[in-house]
Parts: structure tokens; sequence; C-alpha cells
């Protein structure tokens, strides 16, 4: 496995100003770690827009946020209870850096879940929704219950280094599994992420591509939920997933199975050690 | 040369040797493997660190609900045979990131050269009006919610996603710039050929690509592909058009 060594590594540590310790990153908004990330590299990708830097400290996902904390505090559903018993996999009730350890194993369901698949978890079983409720039914749009959730949980963890555990087996056979599916070509096009994901500075369009393999670059990809300005809504990862696989001319991923949590586990690995833009805003 | 010998007999080793450890045996057409994938035990319940990852992505894609494999494509078979590997696949899959071995490449532009079929009458140069839309539309082949629906509009080449063409447009750079694509090459038969059997399947040239095969995959038609070789090629296209003369006065 050949990694590009593109970007030398950084100077920048005898450079005031720039954050290399694991902690600063956590004592910054979104669109400064995103600007350290920009000054350590020069990424391509990273760089594309200024627009979006501009426009990130008024990203409108603060505010859906905001009111995901609200719900994830209020007493809700049939049982009517608070989320703050939900064990993301750092104890019931602990967000900060919980989803930058997500994907991961746990022992309650025997499944490696993803953040989306455990809040739904958690939306059934202490607060008694079922699948077919509209808290837990409506998956996409700022204005939807899941949206506001995850992206107020998401944000607990701006800043940390991406770290989903590898400890448990069926963790590793996830990331693994999820990896062979990177570069599986399939389809009308013979598309696989890689086609699109495996080399730097590359346009679709206009569009600079992150390059999985420069995980500087690819933390911002990874960084969901984000606004998509072009949307306007914020987004998940599930979304973004099921929006490769349309412009890749494969069928449509299931949300929540074991391939697109496969997916995520591997594509969350390949950003480990860089720091989490919680919420990103993207084109 | 010397390298490229060591290299693909490395590969194949290692493969021979992933094969043993991962104790497949030779992969079905399907790319499982029988005694990779373990039967289900006795509670239902399939162990997914007892498989390899190969052998549990194609679990996950076609056996644990992964997938919409029942959903129609435009082409008339389900999502199933949409995202079936084929030889091609399989083999290009299998190099990951890495560069081409001597083996594959080999394999690969025979069953390129296997699959090219010539237009009846012969390669010849359509409408590059019609060539100009055709590249620049993404339009068609996509399955969502709603699949993209081929009798609202022809499904283009998306050719812009990844070439830059003209230079009224911006396109991608995944694949070379195509600017002035005719302009430097001509209309001779051998250079219809070559830009012919590129757009139908480019690994007759570039095993493994990332180029899809555009003919033999069924995206494009022959008129479509006629139609696009035009706008490559023909000396009236603006893809063809001389750059602005630098030294020339502004008024």
């Amino acid at each position: 496995m050949f990694k590009k060594l593109l970007y030398a590594l950084p100077l920048a540590l005898a450079v005031p100003g720039i954050a290399t310790a694991a902690n600063d990153y956590a004592d910054m908004a979104p669109e400064e770690i995103l600007q350290a990330l920009i000054d350590e590299t020069q990424s391509p990708y990273l760089s594309q827009s200024e627009q979006n830097l501009m426009m990130m400290p008024d990203n409108p996902a603060q505010f859906v946020a905001e009111e995901g904390e609200e719900l994830f505090m209020t007493p809700r559903g049939p049982k009517n209870a608070t989320l703050e018993g939900c064990d993301f996999g750092k104890g019931p009730g602990v967000l900060e850096g919980a989803y930058v350890e997500l994907p991961r194993y746990f022992a309650d369901t025997g499944r490696v879940m993803d953040l989306e698949s455990r809040l739904v978890h958690c939306m059934m079983t202490l607060q008694g929704f079922t699948k077919d409720d509209k808290p837990i039914k409506k998956r996409h749009g700022s204005n939807s219950d899941m949206m506001k959730l995850q992206t107020y949980i998401g944000m607990q963890s701006n800043g940390m280094l991406w770290n989903p555990p590898m400890d448990h087996p069926l963790e590793k056979a996830m990331r693994d599994a999820g990896e062979v599916m990177f570069y599986r070509r399939a389809g009308s096009a013979d598309f696989s992420c890689q086609a699109c994901h495996g080399d730097t500075g590359k346009r679709i369009r206009a569009s600079v591509l992150p390059n999985m393999q420069v995980p500087e670059e690819w933390t911002k990809a990874v960084s969901w939920p984000a606004e998509r300005a072009g949307h306007q809504n914020v987004r998940s990862s599930q979304h973004r997933l099921r929006g490769c696989y349309w412009q890749m001319r494969h069928p449509m991923i299931k949300n929540g199975s074991d391939a697109s949590i496969a997916m995520i586990s591997f594509w969350t690995d390949a950003a480990r050690g860089q720091p989490a833009i919680l919420p990103d805003m993207k084109r | 040369m010397y390298k490229k010998t060591t290299k693909a007999a490395v590969t194949a080793a290692s493969a021979a040797l992933m094969l043993t450890i991962g104790g497949c045996a030779a992969t079905g057409t399907d790319g499982t493997t029988a005694s990779a994938a373990p039967k289900a035990a006795a509670s239902g319940k399939v162990d997914y660190t007892k498989m390899t990852p190969e052998a549990l992505a194609e679990y996950l894609i076609f056996e644990a609900g992964g997938f919409k494999l029942d959903q129609p494509t435009q082409e008339g078979t389900t999502g199933r045979e949409r995202i079936t590997q084929d030889e091609l696949q399989k083999a290009c899959s299998a190099l990951r990131d890495r560069p081409i071995d001597g083996d594959t490449a080999v394999k690969v532009n025979a069953l390129a050269r296997n699959s090219i079929k010539y237009p009846e009458g012969g390669i010849k140069l359509g409408d590059w009006k019609n060539g100009r839309k055709l590249a620049w539309s993404g339009f068609g082949f996509r399955m969502g919610h709603k699949n993209d629906d081929h009798s609202k509009g022809d499904p283009g080449g998306n050719c812009y996603n990844c070439h830059q063409l003209a230079t009224d447009r911006t396109g991608g750079t995944i694949g070379p710039s195509l600017t002035g694509y005719g302009r430097v090459r001509g209309t001779s038969e051998a250079t219809l050929k070559y830009t012919y059997e590129m757009i139908y399947d480019p690994h007759m040239y570039f095993p493994c690509t990332k180029m899809p095969r555009m003919g033999a995959n069924g995206m494009l038609r022959q008129d479509q592909i006629a139609d696009i070789m035009a706008y490559l090629l023909d000396p009236e296209s603006p893809v063809n058009a001389l750059p602005a003369d630098p030294n020339a006065p502004v008024n």
C-alpha cells in the first residue's frame, strides 16, 4: 500500500498558532480547525472554497444542533424518557468524544453500530418509539428530529481526533469489509469509491475531491453532519453514502445495513488521528 | 521489463498466499468463495469474524440486506445484476490502490478486445452539436428514490465529469484534458478507430482505467458515440477551436 506522502511533515511545529497537540483542536471552532489543516497542508481539496470558510461561522447547522440539544433533554415517546440514558459507547449520557469513537461494537445489540443506528436503537428502547413513528422514520432534512439530534451529538466531538475502536474482532471485520467495498468496482460505470477518492487534487467538474489516503483531507470528507449549502439542509453520513452510490450508478444502499456501517467504519478509520470538523459546511 | 516481471510474480505469489491463508477455494463467478462463507450457525447467525474481508463484503452486499437488490434498473434488470461484478471488474478491484501488474494488464486487455463491437457500416462521425449536449449531460442510469427516467430524456455520456473538453465549460481533471483533441490528431481511419475503441471499452488501451466502458456497458448507443466522436474530432467543434492569440491586439 503506497501512501502518497504529498505534504512534508509540518515545519509548522515551530510556527506559532498551528495546533498540533490533540487538545488544541478541541478548543477551536470548526472553521479554525479547517484553516489550521489548510495552513499545514495547502491541500487543494481543503482550500477550494474561500466562500465556504467565510460562511462557516454562520453555519445554519449550529441552530439545528441547538434544537437537537433541546430534543435530547426532553422526555419523549411512549416511555416519556430523555436520551440522557443513551450509551453511545462511552457510557450512558457521555457525549463528549463519543462520535469520534463510532462506529463501534455494542454488547447489548451484538452489532457494530454507527451514530444513526445507535440513536435509533436508543429512541426505540429508551423512549419507546417505533421505526414507523415520525421521529425515527424521517431521517433527512434539517427539520427532522434525526438530523437535529445527530448534529447535536456530532458537535460534541468537534476538534477531537477520529478514533474508532478496533479491539473487538467484529469491529475489525466490518472495517476490513468496508475496505474491500471501497475498492470494489461495479455498476454500469465500473466505479468504485477509489475511482474518485484515490488521488489528490483531482476534480469532478469544478469540485476538488478528497483523497482517502490523505487523512488531513479525509477528515473533512467524513465530517458529517454538515450543512450542504446547495441543499440548504444538514446532511448525515448515511445521506452522503447514499448520494455516492446514486452517482456511481449502483442500486440504493440501505440505511443502517451492515454494508452501510462497514463503509462508514472504514472511512472513519481512514481519518484516524485527524480532528473532526463538526458541524461542517460543504457545497 | 525486469521490474514488471518481478512485480507480477510477487503479486501472483502473494495472491496465492492470501488465498491459502483465507482458506478460499477457487473463486466462483459470483465472487463468493464457498469455503470462506460459513454455514449459518444453529442460531441462524453468521459469524462475520470467521469470513475473509472479500467474502464478508459480498455477503453484506448480496445476503445481508445491504442494497435494494430488487430495485429495477433502466436496462430491464434489477439492482442485483447491476452490481454483480464481471471478470474485468473483479480483476481490477483486486489491484486496490496498486499500479497494474503485467498479468492483470494482459488479462484485462484480452477481455476488452473481446468486448469491442464496431458499428454497422463503419465508424463515422455524427453531429457535434448533439455530441456537445451528450458530453455535458450527467443524466442517466442513476438509481434512487426515483430512477433516472430514460423516457424523459437521453442519458448522457457525462464526459465533462472527468475531462476538460471545449474551453467554454468547466470539466474535471480525473481524466486527461481533451481540449483540441481533433485539431491535434486529424480524422484518419486510425484516429477514428482508436477514439471509438476508447469510448467503447478503454481497457483496450488502459487496462483497469477509471474510465467507464461507455459502449460495452451499454451506457451510450452507437449514434450517441458517433455524436460524441464528432464533438471530439469535427474541425467545426468548439473542442477544436483555436485558442485566442495572446499576441493579438486587444481592440
